[in-house]
């Protein structure tokens, strides 16, 4: 059964519901903390345990990694993909070494799996880019992260 | 069959097993790493310590032989504690370097370390290191990796038949090495890597190129000669990266052959004719198969025709192509080839006292069990020739005036004279029956799909007959 409730003389014009509501919003501009920055230019510091972009570390100009494909191995998305090879300095180096970051999940497990603390996630966020979607090993050897 | 006990299990074992053999009746494996079921017994890494009821001290399983009643213990404290220091020592020198080692992930060292050895070093010392002569073009040698098991001098000594592998210097220095530091000479060098239980023989054949976890494993037969070898295709991707052996005491024990080993080279080979081609003038115009079959179609004459089968062929195709030159090309004369100079089985023999046969094909014992006649001369009045082929059988010399065309495995240098080829499937690609030098029927089993445009010959002979159907031709 439907019961009608009975309107006063204001209510049917909702004139107190918007007043309330607009002032919220009045509120929030006027005298709250902005909760946005300016991106590019302020940055926000996030935990040094952040799971962002990653990078190969290289010691004295030399990778660490000796491709041993552990991270692909481990790697949930399959994102990595490593093509091993010997050359005269090393003896075991990655020819290639690329991450699909667009099927990257950012588990971190890759990190984790690594022997030679080779491969890294640093705290970087920002990847959105217009082309490239692959990470190639020159680019994860550049980037030095932020640690 | 007498019984012992082994960890509360009671066994029933041969006469002349050893400890090592008897429980892996019972299920229960024993680690070790010089033991080798099939090379002689050493005791010497001392890793497959049983306690034996009533024997004051443990004993090596390896050189224990069973005894009617025995009782054995693999799990008290002081085998495991003998187990561990036994892993203790070995890995004293060994280097921590299996991210690079191609062994892990199969390797003895790395299973028992994990199963019986300490998880924590207790040495500092820096590890003896060694430096490394060249070992030919099979085996890749680290000497740093060896734990001194003697299987390769062993295998060298009692299977290969020739003492290629010696221990020189003594104690802490011993160093594995060929004579002289000469290349390795047998052709039975791949097995050397198999029997390592480290990483310190590694094929260079497939150094780096896959972590061993990876690949899918299917039991096959080779077809490298008339023996029939059992064998695993290890393949991932529908890439084949190397083969191994399997045990057959019967065949091929636990060996393989060089030549059986890297036989399967020829399916990944860049030269691979992987689509059906024709040839015109003196080029070769690759086209779509329904196209180039109905073009071929038109101009064979099934009475100008021959059949000539590789005996690299399973049972399955012979059978196949017999049946389709009698009722369905009116009686095309089917002969083989495939080892030349060899043309029947009774030709057949050791050629060199281990593995391999003198006939290179894997069937030819199979084609005469079929009445398939050995091709010599083509019969008079016949003008084209029409070759089927596994991949392995060696072309015969036929004369430039024929019309010649191919169905099978074939390299881009190899038809030459042909007018057109038709890929077909090799021997990791298909399923099918092969009769070795024994009369055994084996199995191979497909490892692979065709690669590019090959198709079975099944399905090829199957297009050829619709196509003729289609066209009311012949």
């Amino acid at each position: 059964m439907l019961i009608k409730k009975k309107q006063g003389l204001l209510q049917p014009y909702y004139l107190l519901e918007i007043i309330s509501g607009l002032w919220i919003t009045l509120r929030k501009m006027l005298f709250d903390k902005k909760v946005t920055i300016q991106f590019p230019e302020e940055r926000r510091v996030y935990s040094d345990r952040y799971r962002g972009m990653h990078y190969i570390k290289a010691v004295n100009g030399v990778e660490n990694c000796t491709a041993c494909m552990l991270c692909p191995t481990v790697c949930p998305a399959e994102c990595i993909h490593i093509e091993a090879g010997e050359r005269s300095d090393k003896e075991k180096y990655p020819i290639k070494f690329e991450i699909d970051v667009l099927r990257c999940c950012f588990c971190g497990m890759c990190e984790e799996a690594c022997p030679k603390d080779a491969i890294k996630l640093s705290s970087i966020y920002e990847m959105s880019q217009a082309d490239r979607t692959v990470f190639d090993k020159g680019f994860l050897l550049d980037q030095r992260g932020n640690k | 069959m007498p019984s012992c006990t082994i960890d509360g299990i009671k066994v029933e074992f041969r006469d002349g097993d050893n400890l090592v053999e008897a429980a892996k009746r019972a299920g229960i494996s024993v680690p070790v790493f010089c033991y080798h079921p099939g090379l002689s017994v050493v005791a010497q890494c001392r890793m497959c310590a049983v306690d034996v009821e009533k024997m004051p001290k443990i004993q090596t399983a390896c050189s224990t032989k069973a005894v009617e009643g025995m009782v054995v213990s693999t799990k008290t404290d002081r085998v495991k504690q003998a187990r561990e220091s036994v892993m203790e020592f070995l890995l004293v020198n060994h280097p921590l370097d299996c991210p690079i080692c191609d062994k892990s992930g199969e390797c003895d060292l790395q299973d028992h370390s994990y199963d019986h050895g300490s998880a924590y070093q207790r040495s500092t010392e820096e590890r003896r290191t060694y430096v490394d002569l060249d070992m030919g073009p099979v085996i890749k040698k680290n000497m740093n990796r060896c734990i001194h098991c003697t299987r390769c001098i062993r295998f060298g000594d009692e299977v290969a038949n020739i003492r290629e592998m010696v221990a020189i210097h003594r104690g802490n220095n011993v160093d594995i090495t060929t004579v002289d530091g000469k290349a390795l000479e047998t052709d039975y060098a791949g097995n050397y890597a198999d029997i390592c239980p480290t990483g310190s023989l590694t094929l260079k054949d497939f150094r780096f190129n896959k972590r061993v976890w990876y690949l899918k494993k299917t039991p096959t037969v080779c077809e490298g000669c008339s023996r029939g070898c059992n064998m695993e295709i290890h393949e991932e991707r529908n890439q084949i990266y190397r083969c191994l052996p399997r045990e057959n005491m019967e065949i091929n024990r636990y060996w393989l052959c060089d030549e059986g080993r890297f036989n399967y080279k020829y399916i990944h080979h860049p030269d691979r004719v992987l689509s059906p081609q024709v040839q015109e003038g003196n080029s070769w115009a690759k086209k779509d198969w329904f196209e180039t079959m109905a073009s071929w179609k038109s101009g064979f004459r099934s009475k100008d025709a021959v059949f000539l089968v590789g005996t690299d062929l399973t049972q399955e195709e012979l059978q196949l192509i017999l049946h389709f030159a009698k009722s369905e090309m009116g009686g095309v004369p089917v002969f083989h080839f495939g080892t030349p100079n060899l043309p029947a089985a009774n030709g057949d023999g050791d050629s060199d006292g281990l593995l391999k046969r003198k006939s290179k094909t894997s069937n030819l014992h199979g084609a005469e069990k079929l009445g398939i006649a050995p091709f010599q001369t083509l019969p008079a009045g016949k003008t084209q020739v029409v070759v089927f082929r596994g991949g392995r059988a060696e072309l015969p010399r036929l004369d430039r005036s024929l019309k010649v065309t191919g169905f099978g495995v074939f390299l881009q240098e190899e038809i030459g004279q042909f007018s057109a080829v038709f890929p077909g499937a090799s021997f990791a690609e298909k399923t099918g029956t092969v009769v070795n030098f024994q009369g055994k029927e084996q199995t191979l089993v497909r490892a692979i799909l065709p690669v590019g445009e090959s198709k079975l010959l099944s399905e090829a002979l199957m297009l050829w007959k619709n196509q003729s159907l289609a066209s009311g031709a012949a």
